[in-house]
């Protein structure tokens, strides 16, 4: 397996003293994988993201970054090797002009000013913010606004992304297009975790996913097994995607119930034994 | 930790149920009585009476103690102070180089201290016994123009809101590297200008859909309106009134009086 | 029948941000129309001019925000340019997206009751509305609550319930169930139905979220690039495959299951929702009493 890239020993986060977020939730994301975590709001999401670049320090517990304890170390010098995108991008941005935003973080960790400059470029080409690229993105548009925050992040480049619910409000194809960059970064190693509760995207591209229910991990696995289990995702209050509801529909017919995409469920169906009634015949 | 900024406790006690008005009037007679003189056992009985109200409408103990714990340090302070920069009269109890501690200067020390703490609780014990929204409908009953009293109800309602919308920018800002916790100072107050700049254009933005959403429900500043809870003066109002009323008069005869 | 909203060739650009600089024509001849007691899903992409449209119905467009305003918008009866959005509110009930800043009173009661004082109805009138729009939103326990301690769901739910005691003939969502988790998406979209159900109020609902859309729609339309490019049926637009994608919406994926069907047999399915697809594909169904959801 490889190196972990980010771990969780029995952590427990209290926000007051009522209600516990996190109740002793342990999980290892290896590097290299793209990691969903899903759960109703209020299960413990935000809490464990933020658990995992320092914002928040556990109760009870330990957090280790690419093997390191990071209990001891100033959020600004984990966010070298953690990432994290806000949910809303109104709340970071502030510059005059989009070139400016995308630099913020490269100047706060030190980056040579030749090498920001070129991230910067990059980072604008990549998200197509060329023509808005001396414009305040304060007055661009909300998907323009989000692209500006989820670019700034890109251009750091850290072995680790977190990302809350990046998705929100986007329409398919600007969705599609981000999470073709992640892809990117994470085919070239990087770790990712994403918290969505869009469990399309989910099934089509998660490796792992993470399920908290009020507080605690529930349970941790691929896509296909868990999605696999209704009554899993229903305790989390939670329902997979309806490509996933139909190929579980028709388990009676011989579907194994654990489709994650149209294709998927098609080439399975179309190979079942059982002749069918409907009005399409099955291809030998 | 609280979701609104206010003190208020809800329980159903005579003093809540008073009209906002009449405890807005205690206020006021609060605060004439509390200037108007300077005799130590006034003040200290005024306190006293105070707490004995609060005790009376079932106010937990440890939200008066929480006010006693934000009063101690500015009412030692004014202990400490007010003998050092008025010493007057006699007997002095300790002199060295240019200080002179008298006490008379101590008493009336305590008094200024006192008369802090009096006022503090005269307006804790309106904030505790009434909701924003009634507070807000009396200020407008009292011929304050609705759109001021709709600006402070906007104000107390979304001010938790932003605070934690400050909260949540300084954490996106820390997560790209961001600290203000280097440099001499000029260099630190520049440091906030990245979450400053975002909670300024966060508020504009809220302000923004904040009107439209006035506007959807029929809002138009300056026409008329009707209050669906309606706030009326009842006979303990009345008394209570007429005992503040009193009260104010005594004063400030004995005041012009007895020159207390 | 005179459709309840009629807009033609409409146009409209934002004043411009700085003097002198171009503004930005948003919306480039809408021409649209709903009937009385129809459900309307209107879908495009970030940045089309959804928002845009819903703020012409209730006059807060042009009357509140200036800019470059042409062609009619007939809402009831009346033209939005001579109607002010006070007097429209009482036609045309707006839900924003962002539950927050649409909620600013400390009571679910006032919140209710703030629409009805500022129409300057008589206590009991409002009480009344209240006692109603808390009834048929299903959320009377929330009476004394603070919107401030509500779940994201119950907020919104809040919202309708104040645009309710307007008594608007037509019921504008721009994008209710966006900010909310799937619980909240549900509890949104469950007590719109029963509304419709129990009311017939006409419904205009702004999503981007195509697997709702057929749900409670009964025609759809798309605005891109400041127009309508699409109108009618769930089936017949969504049918509409390469069109869809070209602006970047997906398809439900039900009918792009379909899709890939159709590409591949000749087969012509339609299907938009996991039931119709069930029921094609030859779903098996247990003996009486022993039925599963």
């Amino acid at each position: 397996m490889a190196e972990p890239a980010i771990e969780l020993y029995c952590c427990s986060y209290r926000y007051n003293a009522d209600i516990p977020a996190l109740r002793e939730v342990s999980c290892t994301i290896p590097a290299g994988t793209w990691a969903a975590l899903i759960g109703q709001n209020g299960s413990g999401k935000t809490t464990l993201a933020k658990l995992c670049n320092g914002l928040l320090r556990p109760d009870e517990g330990r957090v280790r970054i690419l093997g390191q304890d990071i209990a001891r170390q100033p959020v600004s010098k984990i966010a070298r090797s953690v990432g994290y995108l806000f949910q809303n991008p109104d709340h970071q941005i502030f510059a005059p002009t989009v070139r400016e935003e995308l630099a913020f973080g490269l100047r706060n960790l030190d980056f040579p000013p030749v090498e920001i400059e070129g991230r910067i470029e990059e980072a604008l080409a990549l998200f197509s913010l060329e023509p808005y690229a001396d414009q305040p993105p304060a007055v661009l548009g909300y998907g323009l606004r989000r692209q500006v925050a989820v670019a700034s992040l890109f251009a750091l480049r850290p072995p680790i992304l977190i990302l809350d619910e990046p998705t929100t409000g986007l329409h398919w194809g600007a969705t599609q297009a981000l999470l073709d960059r992640l892809a990117e970064l994470h085919r070239a190693g990087h770790t990712v975790l994403l918290i969505t509760h869009d469990m399309r995207l989910v099934a089509e591209r998660a490796e792992w996913v993470l399920i908290l229910h009020q507080g605690r991990l529930l349970t941790e696995g691929p896509p296909r097994e868990l999605f696999a289990q209704p009554e899993m995702l229903a305790r989390a209050s939670l329902s997979p995607a309806p490509i996933t509801r139909l190929a579980q529909r028709l388990r009676p017919r011989g579907m194994r119930g654990d489709s994650l995409t149209v294709e998927e469920f098609y080439r399975e169906y179309t190979t079942l034994p059982v002749p069918f009634r409907g009005k399409a015949r099955a291809l030998p | 930790m609280s979701t609104r900024f206010d003190l208020y406790v809800a329980r159903s006690s005579w003093l809540h149920r008073l009209d906002p008005r009449t405890k807005l009037g205690f206020v006021g007679v609060s605060f004439a009585l509390l200037f108007l003189s300077s005799h130590l056992a006034l003040l200290a009985a005024y306190l006293v009476a105070v707490h004995l109200l609060l005790w009376a409408a079932r106010i937990p103990s440890d939200r008066i103690r929480w006010l006693w714990r934000q009063m101690w340090p500015l009412t030692l302070l004014i202990l400490l102070l007010w003998p050092l920069f008025y010493p007057l009269g006699q007997p002095v109890l300790w002199a060295f180089w240019r200080v002179r501690i008298t006490l008379p200067s101590l008493l009336q020390g305590l008094a200024a201290a006192l008369r802090v703490d009096g006022l503090a609780f005269a307006v804790f014990v309106l904030l505790v016994s009434t909701d924003q929204a009634r507070l807000v409908q009396g200020l407008v009953r009292l011929r304050m123009p609705f759109e001021w009293g709709l600006i402070l109800a906007i104000a107390l309602r979304y001010l938790p809101l932003l605070y934690s919308v400050y909260g949540t920018i300084t954490d996106a800002q820390r997560a790209r590297g961001w600290t203000a916790e280097q440099g001499s100072l000029p260099t630190r107050l520049r440091a906030y200008v990245p979450t400053l700049v975002a909670l300024v254009i966060a508020a504009l933005r809220l302000s923004d859909t904040l009107t439209l959403a006035l506007a959807a429900r029929g809002f138009r500043p300056g026409h008329r309106r009707t209050t669906y809870r309606s706030l009326h003066l009842r006979r303990t109002d009345w008394w209570c009134l007429a005992g503040l009323g009193l009260i104010l008069v005594a004063t400030i005869g004995l005041r012009l009086g007895l020159d207390w | 029948m005179e459709p309840i909203i009629a807009i033609e060739n409409l146009y409209y650009a934002y004043p411009p941000l700085t003097a002198g600089a171009e503004s930005l024509p948003v919306l480039k001849g809408v021409s649209l129309s709903l009937a009385r007691g129809e459900c309307l899903a209107l879908l495009g992409p970030t940045g089309a001019g959804k928002s845009t449209l819903c703020l012409t119905l209730n006059g807060i467009i042009p009357h509140l925000t200036g800019g470059t305003f042409r062609g009619e918008v007939w809402v009831a009866g009346r033209n939005t340019k001579e109607s002010d959005p006070g007097e429209l509110s009482q036609r045309v009930g707006l839900v924003f997206q962002d539950p927050e800043s649409q909620l600013f009173n400390m009571t679910v009661e006032d919140e209710v009751a703030f629409g009805p004082e500022s129409l300057a109805l008589p206590p009991h009138e409002i009480e009344a509305r209240i006692d109603e729009a808390l009834e048929t939103i299903g959320i009377a326990d929330l009476r004394h609550r603070s919107p401030l301690e509500l779940s994201g769901g119950q907020k919104q739910r809040v919202a309708l319930a104040a645009m309710l005691a307007m008594r608007p003939e037509v019921l504008v969502l721009d994008e209710p169930t966006a900010s909310l988790d799937p619980a909240g998406k549900a509890s949104i979209l469950e007590a719109v139905l029963r509304l419709r159900r129990e009311t017939g109020m006409t419904i205009l609902w702004v999503t981007q979220d195509v697997d709702q859309a057929p749900l409670l729609a009964d025609r759809v339309l798309l605005l891109g690039q400041g127009r309508i490019l699409l109108e009618g049926e769930p089936g017949e637009v969504f049918g509409q495959t390469s069109q869809l994608r070209s602006l970047g919406l997906a398809l439900p994926q039900m009918r792009e299951l379909a899709a890939c069907f159709n590409d591949r047999q000749e087969s012509d399915y339609t299907w938009l929702t996991v039931e119709e697809a069930a029921r094609d594909l030859g779903e098996v169904i247990p003996p009486e009493g022993d039925r599963r959801g």
